[in-house]
């Protein structure tokens, strides 16, 4: 059948790159693709087309997804949270523009079903600024470097695995 | 006499929000107020940049039509630098702007259209029993399908644009992308899939070829019962259902007009000029007002902020267009009430209307006479109006109608294209210029206009289709067009105005919106509602 390209890791960077710090997760995407990936990582900038995250991940093994969240804590305070205490089903999604990662992690369980990811992981890091057209805060924009050696590590298991092989990451963002 | 207002209040999301306010007087919706919640800076944040900036960022301003968005801003660009396209990358940008819509209408149809068809109130219907198997969200035969095969169109597009959404592979003079023979085979072979399990399996329960027959209500009628696959495909129970539950009887609006058109003919745009565009839409452009025809000219588009949080009143061209927000609540004071800008047309004789844009629109200027041999000709939907109005009903079903149109068009411009053929031309990149560009993105007409001054954007102005549709009173206390729709609805239970939801999903508007139903007398609230666009 037709989809994405086996991969063991996605990494999923959601947000709209024209608002302010809700550019976190795309940047980081860009900044991974910059500095390389092990083979085996898929990066995708979801922008803000929420249910196709959900048909992205199709067979991947583990999906790491990043966005920026507005918690009301300290700005470029990063939380790291297991998929399944995020996943939101219902009620249905009442409109594709305001489709969200969590409701898109939930549609992606009865989507995929048993191809589900036996292992999703959320990085949120909390913005201080959405202002149209205005780059990320210093907070944030460190924040970011930060998610981005936590995504490393938690990969490093396939640079091992591909016994050093020279990064070949950044498909998916062109 | 009992009055109401209906107040509908925005949930924070990213493409923005919509409070639509609805006076109710025994059981009719009798005047409505759209009210965009935020401000769009877009255009703010575009002035003084490289001229390609828009090529980036505008794609951006939808996660649905990030595609629609490229393509016109690409030949807003090419009409301003005076560029040369080579057809091969005309088609590969058809082909792309085409399969986003393939794959937006049927996740619309299921996931937009699906909850409200199957509303609770409806639960006394005949029908209801079918309608729920087929549509309930998720567990819905139907639903599960078309929202599941949905994804095939888009990775034709991203054969050719790297991924999709926010790709920027369309640029001025052409397309970056080589394909090859195999990518070609393959995006046949995707999209005949999608064809064959969905579009004909499911929704039509025929071949394209037999629903393409249909010219008019009556054939399109004769079709629905003439054997039992047509009968019981998706698009013939729509169409029952809709009757069962009134969406045929309400939604009206003005049932004027305009069409921006898409799809430029490969051989009769090689050097895209503004003035050239008419004659070369395969999707024609056009007015339809009071039952006459006119040829769209971008001269008499113009945005009138009388109502709106901008500074000043009146309406202006967008290459002249200002974006100078105010504070709301002083725009308030003035009798200002929303974010959006009302987009109007100057029609001959009429003065400056406001008009709905989309599938029906696109599908009146179908039916215009004297079509070019390249251009689609297609008296369908208009035949529908004349027979069965315009409502919640026929809106939806223009839009569905144009599936089969879309899935022949996209076949046919992958087979002409010549891999031995060039898909760039390296353009000049003028320092001074004024570009328009314009595509139908799967909700209607969507236009750039550009103004390039000392090699950096001077002014840069998109209006949306959504904001045709949604945008307020203009300086002559004219509706918006989907205010206008909203007004003759009725509202069977003012707690769960179903009614609500089904004409703004029939416009298949970006917005996210809360209904609170408020009691006109007392001003106590009543309920909460909430309902999406698109």
């Amino acid at each position: 059948m037709f989809g994405p390209p086996p991969t063991d890791t996605l990494v999923v960077g959601c947000g709209n790159l024209l608002r302010g710090d809700d550019a976190a997760g795309p940047i980081l995407v860009r900044r991974l693709a910059e500095t390389g990936v092990p083979s085996g990582v898929r990066l995708l900038d979801g922008g803000t087309a929420g249910m196709d995250v959900a048909f992205a991940m199709r067979g991947a093994r583990r999906v790491v997804v990043v966005d920026a969240s507005r918690l009301g804590v300290e700005p470029g305070t990063v939380h790291r949270v297991p998929g399944s205490e995020l996943e939101d089903l219902e009620p249905p999604p009442s409109n594709l523009h305001a489709f969200r990662w969590d409701q898109a992690l939930g549609f992606a369980r009865w989507l995929l079903g048993e191809d589900y990811p036996s292992d999703v992981v959320v990085w949120l890091v909390e913005g201080g600024s959405f202002e149209p057209g205005a780059p990320l805060t210093p907070a944030v924009d460190e924040a970011v470097d930060r998610i981005v050696r936590g995504v490393l590590d938690d990969v490093a298991d396939l640079s091992t695995a591909s016994s050093g092989a020279a990064a070949s990451g950044g498909e998916g963002v062109r | 006499m009992t009055t109401m207002d209906l107040n509908v209040s925005p949930l924070g999301q990213v493409e923005g929000d919509l409070d639509v306010r609805v006076t109710i007087t025994d059981g009719v919706v009798t005047d409505a107020w759209t009210e965009a919640a935020m401000f769009r800076g877009f255009e703010i944040i575009l002035r003084g940049k490289d001229p390609q900036a828009g090529l980036i960022m505008t794609p951006r301003i939808c996660g649905i039509c990030g595609g629609s968005h490229l393509y016109k801003a690409c030949y807003a660009l090419d009409t301003a630098w005076r560029t040369t396209v080579p057809p091969n990358a005309t088609r590969v940008r058809n082909i792309a702007q085409i399969t986003e819509t393939l794959q937006s209408v049927p996740r619309y149809f299921y996931a937009i259209m699906g909850p409200d068809l199957t509303a609770a109130q409806y639960a006394n219907a005949p029908s209801y029993e079918e309608a729920a198997r087929r549509f309930a969200p998720y567990v819905g035969t139907s639903y599960q399908k078309g929202v599941t095969l949905s994804q095939l169109p888009v990775e034709v597009y991203a054969i050719f644009g790297g991924q999709w959404p926010h790709s920027s592979f369309m640029i001025p003079g052409g397309v970056m992308c080589a394909p090859t023979l195999s990518d070609i085979t393959r995006s046949h072979a995707i999209l005949d899939h999608w064809a064959r399990e969905w579009l004909e399996a499911d929704w039509l329960g025929c071949s394209v070829d037999r629903y393409l027959e249909i010219k008019t209500w009556e054939d399109f009628n004769v079709w629905m019962d003439e054997n039992e696959s047509q009968h019981n495909s998706d698009l013939a129970f729509f169409v029952r259902w809709s009757k069962e539950i009134g969406l045929d009887t309400y939604g009206q609006g003005y049932g004027n007009f305009l069409a921006t058109g898409t799809f430029l003919d490969p051989e009769l745009y090689t050097h895209p000029t503004v003035e050239g565009r008419n004659a070369a839409l395969q999707s024609r452009s056009g007015i339809y007002a009071n039952g006459q025809y006119y040829d769209f000219d971008h001269l008499r588009v113009s945005e009138d902020i009388t109502h709106s949080f901008f500074r000043g009143e009146g309406s202006r061209h967008p290459w002249e267009g200002v974006t100078d927000p105010i504070d709301p609540a002083e725009g308030a004071k003035l009798g200002k009430y929303t974010w959006a800008k009302a987009p109007r047309y100057d029609v001959p004789g009429l003065g400056h209307v406001p008009l709905e844009v989309g599938p029906l629109a696109r599908q009146v200027m179908a039916n215009r006479p004297d079509a070019a041999a390249h251009q689609d000709y297609d008296p369908f939907v208009a035949d529908m109006i004349a027979n069965a109005g315009v409502n919640v009903m026929t809106r939806v079903l223009a839009r569905m109608h144009e599936e089969a149109k879309y899935f022949k068009n996209a076949k046919k411009w992958l087979s002409e294209i010549d891999l031995h053929d060039d898909f760039y031309t390296k353009p000049t990149e003028h320092a001074e210029g004024k570009g328009f560009g314009a595509t139908e993105a799967a909700r209607g007409a969507l236009a750039d206009w550009i103004v390039v001054e000392n090699g950096k954007i001077a002014n840069y102005q998109v209006i949306t289709p959504t904001a045709w549709n949604i945008g307020p009173r203009d300086g002559s206390e004219n509706h918006g067009p989907m205010e206008k729709a909203f007004i003759g609805a009725p509202v069977e239970n003012p707690a769960f105005p179903v009614e609500l939801a089904q004409v703004a999903h029939s416009y298949d508007s970006c917005l996210v919106c809360t209904v609170h139903a408020y009691d006109g007398k007392t001003g106590k609230e009543l309920a909460q509602f909430r309902m999406g666009g698109g």
